[in-house]
């Protein structure tokens, strides 16, 4: 009995320890872009699309480039492996999860913030009337 | 107005008949429990009442509502415009509620003839209580003209001709314009999968809160034992339901997203996974306790867990908590919905384990018995594994609420988080599912196991090293090709078997085929699939992954979607893949939907990624230069150095550009001109020396008075060579990937819900003989 106790605990114990550390190393931390140039590891940023600038598809490497601006006002040329997102146009707010390069920051994945699917907004109820 | 007054009944009627069913189970009277049923049946014809009035308002078009326009519009198709219907937060409570509802009818038969109805019904109407009570507070009849007051509300005079309005306040000529057309459905939800997923999805939630229901009614009868037998077919109808809701999201995904899979381990994903994995953990730990009086406490809060966990999901997924966090994010629907499903949980997690620690010490205990080679230890650790998978993907999505509250700074887990810790998991629940199914109930002799081991696994081995041949030579994927492969051998054998004997007890070894044959397919699909993004010239033929693709042209599909044809050879034999591409509005996004060629033993999966069309009179090639500062294009290095002026009578103003040209390693000095006389501007290209190119002014700023000293040039004679951006020819950008053996994905999916069917049919002529 006593044996298989103490089975279960190091497996139980095992297990949280593995899943911690897991969970600990995958983190994608927030932060802004003058601090993702200090580490090199990957990290999101939040921000927004700076429209005025140019942004353009490489069909040749199949990478998107555009500038974004994060919360603190600071700019950056971003590329993204893929194509330009579905809601990109339309977002309030973009995520991008990846590391800093030279002189950019290569972003694998683009998370996009949607105006509100729930709460309509005064402008749109016009255009329908 | 009606339709919200007949859900406040309706929340009052479930609120009355939950209190009389608790005072059916202190004093049983047949005159109170007469008038429980009847508030229960009050509140469920009050919610059929409301969604048969909500739906006909989204037929008609009235968009005098706000949720009718906020999602739908005129020029959908019939289908489409009926999903509209939970296409919402408010919508989708209420399809949650109805279909709670009408299962608790069928559930209050169920358990009236069981002898447990007053308990059982207590529950469950307090659960269709609060799903009713979100519908009190999310109106989805609220009228547009309070959502919208400043634009809509209008007092006094009516402009002559004003079609579209109603009065508010006659009496004190309160008028109010109302919309002509309605929002529309997010273009991405316009699919037929929009029909089918999310209802069966939430006739799973549904289901999530009946072995809840019974769990709690157990403790209140002080039933810790039979209560299983009740419940079993039930718990395995949620498992159906969840399971195939779950699965057909994933479909949808693969099939109309085009980002090439149909797991993204999203939170809005990974939160209707858990209390499935939750549930099915406790089929195995109800079979143990059904063979032999054991794990009693385990399943009653399994089965609590169940729905616990669908309302954390809700409160994940919906309360806005998860920030930026998810792809699926909703934005913050206000606090009354946070603090209410907060409320809400707490007050359920409290009925149920607040009963659950008081009957504790009298729960009767059962010393485990079995050996640790019998099937009651195997069924034990399948439970716990799942349980822990379930664990690790919960802590996983609720990242940004640990991160929040431990750093103070939302964060999310990699999806690689996912992957690592589910992983061993997934081995050992494979090897399991073998293992179980050889294995006798009390104990097995380990020589007759070992004996009923060799043919499963040298199968399992003969697989592997076939597997290993044709490419997977990871050792992680290597374990879990081996426990899949013995897990299927395993059940195949058995399966085989039993159905000779009895082919209504074969659903536990069906469902474990499917299991093993999805964990195949996730292994050739995720891992081993090819992935590559092409530039399609159109009428030209492309090699990549075996396959040759030409793109041939476009044409205009139906509701302003354009297909692009491409057609696939391989072997001989040709296919036509169409994928789409559209605007969802004119400022709105671009959607793209892939195609799939479905083989037998692959798929192959073309996404549009975007289509190039050269620019008509050729390309416009523009490059803007800042004073002094070097800037690289089309191969070659050009400076803005300096600027002339000069005035004459002949020619007005006269200003000549300095622009130094690095091009194949020669330096020289181009001078474009611009001059104006009589206010009419005129622009004159220069050559750049021994080469195609010339120089055109387009735009200036050049000198430094104000502003940054730039000049924009238009760069002419650019000859396209390889590796230069803009294309000669219209070119579709597509991925295209080869997904191997994915159908063992979807056949496996379909023998489990055929496994848990088997199973429901056999646990409910079971407790129908008793």
């Amino acid at each position: 009995m006593n044996l298989k106790v103490i089975v279960a605990g190091i497996i139980i114990v095992g297990a949280l320890v593995f899943g911690a550390t897991t969970f600990m190393e995958s983190n994608i931390e927030y932060m802004d872009f003058e601090a993702a140039q200090n580490v090199n590891k990957k990290v999101q940023v939040k921000g927004k699309w700076v429209k005025e600038k140019e942004s353009a598809f490489d069909a040749s490497k199949s990478q998107f480039t555009f500038y974004m601006v994060d919360d603190n006002a600071v700019e950056m040329k971003v590329v993204l492996d893929g194509a330009k997102p579905n809601n990109f146009d339309i977002a309030t707010e973009v995520v991008a999860k990846g590391r800093y390069k030279e002189g950019y920051f290569h972003a694998n994945e683009l998370l996009t913030k949607c105006p509100s699917k729930y709460e309509g907004d005064g402008e749109a109820v016009k255009k329908t009337l | 107005m009606f339709g919200a007054a007949l859900i406040k009944i309706a929340f009052a009627a479930s609120i009355i008949s939950t209190f009389l069913y608790f005072v059916v189970h202190r004093n049983p009277s047949d005159t109170v429990r007469k008038f429980a049923r009847w508030f229960y049946e009050i509140a469920v014809a009050g919610i059929v009442i409301a969604s048969a009035m909500l739906l006909y308002f989204i037929l008609t078009h009235q968009f005098q509502y706000y949720y009718v326009w906020n999602y739908s519009s005129t020029d959908l198709p019939l289908s489409l415009l009926i999903s509209t219907f939970y296409a919402g937060q408010e919508g989708s409570f209420m399809l949650w509620a109805l279909y709670t509802g009408i299962i608790g009818l069928i559930l209050l038969r169920y358990t009236s003839k069981r002898g447990y109805e007053a308990e059982f019904m207590a529950v469950f109407s307090a659960i269709f209580s609060f799903l009713i009570l979100m519908l009190v507070v999310k109106n989805p009849f609220k009228p547009i003209w309070e959502q919208f007051s400043t634009e809509l509300l209008h007092v006094g005079a009516m402009p002559a001709g004003t079609t579209n309005y109603i009065w508010v306040d006659q009496a004190r000529g309160l008028w109010a314009q109302i919309p002509a057309e309605g929002k529309g459905l997010n273009a991405l939800l316009q699919n037929y999968w929009m029909v089918i997923h999310p209802q069966i999805l939430f006739i799973g939630f549904t289901s999530m809160s009946i072995p809840f229901a019974y769990a709690v009614a157990g403790m209140l009868k002080r039933d810790y034992v039979s209560w299983i037998r009740v419940a079993t077919p039930w718990t395995a109808f949620g498992s159906l339901m969840l399971g195939t809701g779950i699965i057909l999201g994933g479909y949808w995904a693969y099939e109309t997203l085009g980002w090439g899979g149909y797991w993204g381990w999203d939170p809005v994903e990974n939160s209707s996974l858990v209390p499935w994995l939750v549930c099915v953990a406790s089929i195995h730990t109800m079979l143990a306790q059904r063979k032999n009086g054991t794990y009693i406490k385990t399943n009653l809060v399994l089965s609590m867990f169940c729905f616990l966990l669908v309302l954390y999901s809700t409160f994940l997924t919906r309360s806005g908590v998860l920030g930026e966090t998810s792809v699926h994010s909703f934005v913050d629907p206000g606090m009354w919905v946070y603090w209410l499903l907060l409320m809400v949980i707490g007050l359920f997690s409290a009925l149920g384990f607040g009963l659950l620690f008081r009957r504790w010490k009298e729960m009767p205990i059962v010393p485990v018995q079995h050996s640790l080679v019998s099937r009651e230890f195997a069924l034990f650790l399948g439970a716990s594994a799942l349980v822990f998978a379930s664990i690790f993907i919960l802590i996983g999505t609720s990242s940004p609420i640990i991160t929040n509250i431990m750093k103070g700074k939302i964060s999310a887990v990699d999806p690689s988080f996912y992957v690592t810790t589910t992983l061993p998991l997934g081995i050992a629940i494979a090897l399991l599912a073998g293992f179980g199914q050889l294995l006798w109930w009390q104990n097995s002799s380990t020589s007759d196991l070992l004996k009923q081991l060799r043919i499963p696994a040298a199968l399992a081995a003969l697989f592997t090293v076939m597997t290993f041949l044709m490419g997977a030579t990871h050792i992680a994927m290597i374990i879990f090709i081996y426990a899949s492969a013995f897990a299927l051998f395993t059940n195949l054998i058995v399966g085989w078997r039993i159905v000779q004997g009895n082919p209504k007890m074969a659903g536990g070894a069906l469902a474990h085929v499917g299991i093993a044959m999805m964990f195949l397919g996730f292994v050739a699909s995720a891992k081993y699939d090819d992935v590559k993004t092409l530039n399609l010239e159109q009428g030209k033929e492309v090699q990549a992954l075996g396959y040759t693709m030409k793109y041939v042209g476009y044409q205009p599909l139906e509701r302003g979607r354009f297909g692009f044809n491409v057609e696939v050879t391989k072997d001989g034999q040709k296919f036509v893949v169409t994928p789409v591409m559209f605007k969802e509005s004119e400022e709105g996004s671009l959607i793209r939907n892939p195609d799939i060629v479905n083989m037998i033993t692959k798929d192959f999966y073309v996404s549009p990624l975007s289509l190039e069309v050269p620019e008509e009179g050729g390309h416009e090639h523009e490059v803007t230069l800042f004073k002094g500062k070097k800037e690289q294009y089309e191969g070659m290095e050009l400076t803005y150095l300096d600027y002339t002026f000069s005035q004459t009578k002949e020619q007005g103003n006269f200003l000549v550009m300095q622009i130094e040209v690095n091009i194949n390693g020669k330096k020289e000095i181009v001078r474009p001109t611009m001059s104006n006389k009589g206010g009419q501007p005129t622009f004159t290209e220069a050559a750049v020396p021994n080469s195609p190119i010339s120089l055109l002014i387009k735009g200036m700023n050049p000198s430094q008075d104000d502003g940054e000293a730039k000049v924009t040039l238009e760069v002419k004679g650019i000859t396209h060579g390889e590796g230069t951006i803009a294309p000669k020819a219209e070119t579709l950008v597509v991925e295209a990937s080869v997904k191997p053996y994915i159908n063992l994905v979807w056949i496996g999916t379909v023998l489990l819900i055929g496994g848990f069917f088997i199973t429901i049919v056999r646990r409910i002529k079971e407790v129908s003989k008793e």
